[in-house]
């Protein structure tokens, strides 16, 4: 359209549109006389400007319309650093060190004392939450001025242009975890550990701060003298993972403090059992996790660890982990069970009410046994060793399941759950999912539309499972089973070999049996329920993930309201796109029994979870 | 992590300078304006949840206000930082939405995910990329129009404050709108006279 003719249909349109009906023609055909051609494209005009304004075109923000695709790449995209060389504050830059949840760590030399030290820079997230912030400055404050050779020296805290920084001693020395990955620790060095972190923990405890996330990552160990540091007092507080009742405020909250992109993700194997409950928490809570981390050293074994989040929590709240003197690749003494025990007591008045009480009995286990070790050495080789085996019978005891309606795995992991509790004998420890007895059936069938000219051509027809698919045709598949129970239906892709697959929430959505994933018995659900799916132009599979369960499964309740957002869902949350993605690679491994009939194909397997992926292979 | 925000004098001196004419102080402006409203876009959509809307005009003033020292400001100059924010907003969502269409057509990998047919609304499948390039064709031909569209959805404003930002009539801000959908409503669905 030249400018000319654009002003003239839009003299014209401007003023049509304050008219009705005959009006608007007469006005518009007298307008244009003779030219019919103006006069289709104003009548055209009006009419795009009638349906605009029926659809709401464009009357949002675009911002809501590219909301998804902000959240996706924020979450993918990488983040800006500080330089090389770079200035900040009275520091220069000299390395970047690594990334964690809070922000990033530099290597950094203090210009004014000419120093070395370690410069952590929080991400701007974290610190632009006011009442957070407060409690760490609070807290930061009291940390610095602990002096304890175990507690890594905070310099300096402040502000550089907005960014908030700590400057503490440089540490050259690997951190426990990677220490116990590297080699097979001696039980003389991990009572040696034990004892730094406790003698740490009882200074900090002493000025009444409580660390909440004492793990193998937080506890480095220098290179020269074997010297155990423990980081990060006071910073757990403002950055610390949170299990509790979602609610709307809280959620948010959470997302806010969702680990960085690229770094690694919180873990839950180290909470207290009122921590994983959302309860006040104390000094104790850092008893329970040394007494994780030293159980770990001894075993290889983290004592709670279940298939997923969820089952740990059980595992954490219920659970007696195996006693360490089970273990033969070490001799673990039964007073360091007794020590170890002690502090895993999952209420906390029964627990070692301070570190230095804990400190005292590894102290003197470790005096005896470097008697003994003495002993051992200048005495015949004949002399037995001191190993206990305990042997009690197993007990029966109450096993709890959880059930989590919504859930979050990274450093801010935020659940709701409902509790119920089964009994059951005892079973192998570590990883110990429930066993069910109950069986699960599913029926499916796929319905084809081909489609000719975006318009639906000849009559659908049904078919019994999968073909090879043309790419004209589109599908719906079709499930129904003789029981009820939760159904979940995911797309995955891009394929495997790439870094991430990512994952679709087909159902329920929000326009499929009013939201719910639960289906009565012989309920016949369609999916997609009032259209098509159709392939999209390069050739392939489609992984189509079909979930039935007796309960509803968190890792895919948590994802539920991705299906009613714009992404047409698509699990924006990286998060909870990797615990769907365990949950399946998990559960996908007990296969189910597959019976393809004329008109449809049944699985069946013999547990209370059934998980198949229909594979749908198109031209 | 975000590098040091610029100082707020800074960019105050550079939206009087543009405001006076001064082109290369939109250069320097730019890049500092779209950085913080890129970070304050990702903070607020992470905190979007079913029921909240965002705002974009709440967001675009959360940036003003921490970019813009308040003291030494004109009222010009808001209505130009506006102008430019909405312009940013455009920028933003034009390029991420560039990227995922990149990255959905294979990007190197090999897509192939399900496509759900026709089952959205026209709002939800609103081609971002289709709607910036029908606007560039707008602007060609109808600078204004193509601005007020500009302000309204990329920069959230209501007509009253296109009017302001453009020295208009409210009634004229109606109109050019009114215009302007339909013809892109057109452009984007096909049903127009081309």
């Amino acid at each position: 359209m030249t400018p000319e003719r654009w002003q003239q249909v839009s003299r014209i349109f401007k003023s049509a549109i304050s008219l009705d009906g005959e009006a608007r023609a007469a006005y518009v055909a007298g307008q244009c006389g003779v030219d019919e051609s103006l006069r289709v494209e104003v009548e055209k005009l009006i009419q795009s400007h009638q349906r605009a304004s029926e659809e709401n075109f464009i009357d949002g923000a675009a911002v809501e319309a590219g909301a998804a695709l902000l959240i996706v790449d924020d979450e993918n995209g990488p983040q800006p650093s500080l330089n090389k060389g770079q200035q900040f504050g009275s520091y220069v830059i000299l390395n970047p060190l690594g990334a964690g949840g809070m922000g990033e760590v530099y290597l950094a030399r203090d210009s004014r004392l000419d120093r070395t030290v370690a410069l952590k820079v929080l991400s701007p997230d974290v610190s632009s939450d006011k009442r957070r912030m407060q409690r760490f400055w609070q807290e930061a404050k009291i940390a610095s001025s602990l002096n304890q050779p175990n507690i890594l020296t905070i310099f300096e805290f402040g502000e550089v242009e907005g960014l908030t920084f700590l400057a503490t001693e440089f540490i050259d020395g690997e951190t426990l975890r990677d220490h116990i990955n590297d080699k097979r620790l001696k039980l003389a060095e991990i009572l040696d550990i034990a004892i730094q972190v406790l003698a740490a923990l009882d200074a900090a405890h002493e000025a009444r701060i409580v660390h909440r996330d004492i793990k193998p990552e937080n506890v480095m160990i220098r290179r020269r003298d074997h010297v155990v540091k423990v980081l990060d007092f006071g910073l757990a507080k403002a950055t610390e993972k949170r299990l509790s009742v979602l609610t709307e405020q809280e959620s948010e909250a959470a997302t806010e403090f969702k680990t960085a992109p690229h770094t690694v993700m919180g873990t839950v194997n180290y909470m207290s059992p009122e921590q994983a409950q959302a309860h006040a928490v104390d000094e104790r809570t850092d008893i329970w996790s040394t007494g994780v981390m030293i159980y770990e050293m001894v075993s290889g074994l983290m004592p709670f660890k279940g298939a997923t989040t969820s089952h740990t929590i059980v595992q954490i709240l219920e659970k007696d982990p195996v006693p360490l003197t089970r273990f033969t690749q070490r001799r673990a003494p039964e007073e360091l069970q007794r020590i170890v025990s002690k502090a895993l007591a999952k209420s906390p008045d029964e627990r070692y009410q301070t570190a230095k009480d804990m400190l005292i009995d590894l102290r003197n286990l470790k005096k005896r046994l470097d008697v003994e070790a003495e002993i051992d050495r200048t005495s015949s080789p004949e002399t037995p060793r001191v190993t206990v085996i305990d042997d009690r019978a197993p007990q029966k005891r109450r096993v709890l399941m959880i059930a989590l309606i919504g859930m979050a795995v990274a450093t801010a992991a935020i659940f709701a759950f409902s509790i119920w509790r089964a009994s059951r004998a005892r079973t192998t420890p570590a990883v110990a999912p429930p066993v069910a007895t109950e069986e699960r059936t599913l029926t499916y069938w796929i319905t084809v539309q081909k489609f000719r000219n975006n318009k639906a051509y000849k009559d659908p027809f049904t078919l019994a499972g999968e073909i090879n698919f043309e790419p004209d045709y589109q599908i719906r598949i079709n499930v129904r089973s003789p029981q009820p129970g939760y159904l979940y239906v995911l797309n995955e892709g891009p394929p495997e070999g790439s870094a991430q697959p990512e994952f679709v929430v087909l159902f329920p959505s929000s326009t499929a049996n009013e939201g719910s994933p639960l289906l009565a018995a012989d309920q016949v659900v369609q999916i997609p329920q009032q259209t098509w799916f159709k392939f999209d132009k390069q050739q392939g599979t489609e992984k189509l993930w079909l979930v039935f369960s007796k309960d509803a499964v968190p890792e895919l309740e948590a994802v539920k309201e991705f299906a009613g957002k714009r992404t047409a869902g698509l699990i924006t949350d990286s998060a909870r796109n990797t615990a769907v993605q365990n949950f399946l690679t998990t559960h996908s491994a007990n296969k189910p029994e597959y019976e393809k009939g004329a008109k449809q194909t049944t699985l069946k397997t013999a547990d209370k979870l059934l998980v198949y992926a229909v594979k749908l292979e198109h031209h | 992590m975000k590098k040091n925000p610029p100082p707020q004098h800074h960019i105050t001196e550079l939206l009087a300078e543009w405001s006076d004419g001064n082109q290369s102080a939109l250069d320097e402006l730019y890049p500092l304006v779209y950085e913080e409203l890129h970070r304050l876009a990702r903070r607020y959509m992470s905190r979007e949840r079913k029921g909240h809307t965002l705002q974009t005009t709440a967001l675009i003033n959360e940036a003003y206000v921490r970019l813009v020292d308040q003291r030494n400001v004109r009222w010009a100059n808001r209505s130009h930082f506006f102008a430019i924010s909405a312009q940013i907003m455009r920028r933003i969502l034009i390029d991420h939405a560039r990227r995922h269409a990149y990255a959905k057509r294979g990007g190197g990998a090999q897509q192939v995910s399900l496509e759900e047919a026709a089952t959205v609304t026209p709002d939800q499948s609103l081609d971002l990329l289709r709607l910036d390039e029908a606007l560039k064709s707008l602007s060609e031909m109808d600078p204004r129009r193509g601005q007020v569209v500009e302000l309204r959805f990329f920069g959230g404003l209501n007509n009253e404050e296109i009017a302001g930002v453009l020295k208009i009539s409210e009634n004229t801000v109606t109109r050019d709108w009114n215009m302007a959908r339909a013809w892109l409503y057109q452009q984007l669905t096909g049903s127009g006279a081309n």
